[in-house]
């Protein structure tokens, strides 16, 4: 598969809203959709890298990535009205299923990557995502963590809404 | 677009305290019971930035009132009101207006690009900022700031 070149002009900074992660789940025959991070202003994508390093005789240094765990934290995650999300995991955290916890599909995409109709995207199936408390001060914020499964699809997206079309890499 | 400050006007008009006395806007040749629109500029540095795009601004006035001022000492009698109370307590009357629709979650119109979040004045009580001393008779100049907390969302990718 072809490399796909950034698509901004040369030097010019990718805005931190063109990586996005959807959250996907189905309510009985219901697919539903909701973009991550409404309300946050900074989340990263941590791999935490298994990483290994081993020096030879001649002390040249080896090093082998062993695995990763990638994770994805949104703190706040806000209660906002509407949120279909938060509603989902609200049910979850008051009936105490926490293996309903691990029936998301998640896509990282990068729209900064791709052509307008065709945004480079990775879907990634049976992933996780933990709530890790809930209360805070004025506003209720039940901060949740996304643990992606490394079960990739890569492929496209054809727009920016919530009723994207995923077509996996030929 | 909708234009934040007509919104805002239009909705304090609905306020008994603005609407019984006469609002200005920046500019204004004080009397007796009026009132002064100030708009107030927030530094965009004050701005938060989300990662979807969006942003959270404030935007910030100032509600100056002029009221003519009575030179008689505040007196234990009852039923002999004194007018500076008085004029305190009719300018209260906008703070607590504003809480009661913030309350309430009535909010300014700021159109489908903007969140309203909250409308609060920055005090529980107006500011006295001293006696103009120009006019005749002279007035009484109160202020109260007010803020109203808005997510921008005109540039969210994703609606």
């Amino acid at each position: 598969m072809p490399v796909s070149p950034i698509n901004l002009p040369t030097h010019q900074r990718a805005p931190r809203k063109l990586l996005i992660t959807v959250a996907e789940w189905t309510e009985g025959s219901t697919e539903k959709r909701e973009v991550l991070g409404r309300r946050t202003e900074d989340s990263s994508i941590e791999y935490n890298a298994d990483i290994e390093t081993t020096t030879d005789i001649l002390g040249i240094n080896y090093t082998d990535v062993n695995r990763t765990q990638p994770q994805q934290d949104f703190d706040p995650y806000l209660i906002l009205g509407g949120s279909e999300l938060a509603a989902k995991l609200n049910d979850i955290r008051r009936r105490n299923a926490i293996e309903e916890l691990s029936q998301f599909t998640i896509y990282i995409i990068t729209a900064f990557a791709g052509a307008a109709g065709a945004y480079e995207a990775e879907k990634q199936v049976n992933c996780t995502i933990a709530y890790n408390s809930i209360g805070g001060d004025t506003n209720v914020n039940m901060p949740i963590s996304v643990y992606l499964s490394n079960d990739i699809t890569l492929g496209t997206v054809d727009k920016l809404s919530d009723d994207f079309t995923f077509t996996a890499a030929a | 677009m909708v234009d934040k400050h007509q919104a805002v006007i239009d909705y304090l008009i609905n306020c008994p305290n603005i609407l019984n006395s006469p609002l200005y806007f920046n500019f204004i040749n004080a009397e007796d019971n009026t009132n002064q629109f100030l708009t107030v500029s927030n530094d965009r540095y004050t701005n938060t930035h989300y990662i979807d795009g969006s942003v959270g601004k404030i935007y910030t006035f100032t509600i100056t009132t002029f009221k003519s001022t009575a030179d008689i000492a505040v007196v234990k009698l009852p039923n002999y009101p004194n007018e500076n109370i008085s004029d305190m307590t009719d300018i209260q009357g906008l703070i607590e207006w504003i809480k009661e629709q913030n309350e309430l979650q009535n909010f300014p119109n700021f159109g489908e690009d903007c969140i309203v979040e909250s409308i609060l004045p920055t005090t529980d009580e107006p500011t006295f900022d001293g006696i103009d001393e120009q006019t005749e008779p002279n007035l009484a100049v109160y202020s109260t700031t007010i803020q109203i907390e808005y997510i921008d969302i005109s540039k969210r990718l994703w609606r």
